[in-house]
């Protein structure tokens, strides 16, 4: 466990909002791992993850003055980023990013990415709320978020059509909201 | 344009943070969020909700000089800050560069309890760039305190020096009594004053024994005045 010192993430995200570069380097040295991840998860091109974390962290120098310590967390609000670049960056592209690895979606990775997600109580509450939804819905939620898969995508592992996987995410979604306070 | 049905609107937030509207719907949910607070809310929510899930993203090393990359699209070389003006010389230089800027985020910290008298602080950084002293100036005298505690070799000691700007060698500013997290000192014949480098180097029992700092510099940074606005 890191000690926590006066220059945590909230901290860091004040400096750069008050356009201290240094303290943009620390937020990269200390999330650029786990923020590469969650580019590299939507894009599967390490290039083009590589553009996508460069264009996230000059949104993060340009936004952190919107990022407010009593309301967000700072690790979400930074991955939030991330993931917008990135999908941003997918759309550009027209989604043509490649869906075929057997890995995606899969559960070989699931049990370490279990652990990570319930250390926290909110990572818990999800856990526990996705596990109730159906399998379907649960699958589409998160090859959308995690893997950036547009509606045609998911259909076609799922073997049904776009409109029909857009409606299981949308009951997804509002199980979910009705599950987590 | 955003639908006014209440559910449809909070699917599309859900699917904006979901990423599965197209390019333009997304755009469209962005400018909205401009003017439309509630909407707003809505995206944010989901973001909080959703979080969790980034952590089956597997966490990767991104390539080398990517961090460069980013630091020369923010701030082009023309577009460049003026460097201070009298640098020291040698190891002193080199450690001026990065230290002085993160002293600058410390002063923008101090912001939350700002004091009418300008305050001289710094925070000092190991080689790796990690806080390690919060340093504060009292009138003539420094207070340290430590952010992240860590051993030393058992015959070794700290001490700090100090090295105020255009001299050309650091005054020593005596040592750290072992285990100590939390120290004044008061050097004599040296006074903080702004752009002043402090550094703690490691040093065989006693202190340099040279006057001048013989050992590994662990951790260095600059006195920067730290401003309210």
């Amino acid at each position: 466990m890191d000690t926590t010192s006066v220059l945590d993430l909230p901290g860091l995200l004040a400096a750069v909002a008050a356009g201290d570069r240094a303290a943009l380097r620390i937020v990269y040295a200390r999330q650029s791992t786990r923020l590469f991840g969650v580019a590299n998860a939507i894009l599967r091109e390490r290039d083009v993850a590589a553009d996508a974390l460069q264009e996230a962290f000059l949104r993060i120098a340009g936004r952190a003055g919107q990022f407010d310590p009593a309301r967000d967390n700072a690790e979400a609000w930074l991955a939030a980023i991330v993931r917008h670049a990135a999908l941003d960056m997918l759309r550009a592209r027209g989604r043509e990013m490649p869906t075929d690895d057997p890995m995606l979606g899969e559960e070989a990775e699931a049990a370490q990415a279990e652990a990570r997600m319930i250390a926290t109580a909110e990572g818990r509450s999800l856990r526990d709320c996705l596990a109730r939804l159906e399998p379907r819905s649960r699958a589409g939620i998160v090859l959308a978020f995690v893997h950036g898969l547009s509606h045609p995508q998911i259909a076609e592992r799922l073997d049904t059509s776009p409109g029909t996987v857009r409606s299981w995410i949308r009951r997804g979604l509002i199980a979910l909201r009705g599950g987590l306070a | 344009m955003i639908p006014a049905d209440p559910a449809e609107r909070e699917a599309l937030a859900g699917e904006y943070v979901l990423g599965t509207l197209t390019a333009s719907e997304a755009r469209g949910i962005e400018r909205a969020m401009d003017t439309d607070d509630a909407l707003r809310e809505a995206v944010l929510a989901w973001e909080a909700r959703l979080a969790p899930l980034t952590e089956f993203a597997q966490p990767e090393t991104p390539p080398p000089g990517l961090w460069e990359r980013i630091a020369g699209a923010l701030d082009p070389p023309a577009a460049a800050a003026p460097a201070p003006a009298p640098r020291p010389s040698g190891i002193w230089r080199i450690w001026a560069l990065g230290a002085s800027a993160v002293a600058a985020a410390l002063a923008a910290l101090l912001l939350l309890s700002p004091k009418p008298e300008p305050r001289l602080t710094t925070v000092l950084l190991t080689q790796g760039d990690q806080p390690a002293w919060l340093v504060e100036a009292d009138r003539g005298a420094l207070r340290l305190a430590a952010l992240n505690p860590r051993p030393l070799p058992p015959d070794r000691v700290m001490q700090i020096w100090a090295l105020p700007p255009g001299a050309t060698a650091p005054t020593s500013l005596g040592l750290i009594p072992a285990g100590e997290g939390r120290l004044t000192v008061a050097p004599e014949g040296v006074r903080p004053e702004p752009g002043m480098l402090i550094e703690i180097t490691l040093e065989p029992p006693g202190g340099s024994p040279a006057g001048q700092p013989t050992g590994p510099v662990l951790f260095v940074g600059r006195l920067v005045v730290a401003t309210g606005s």
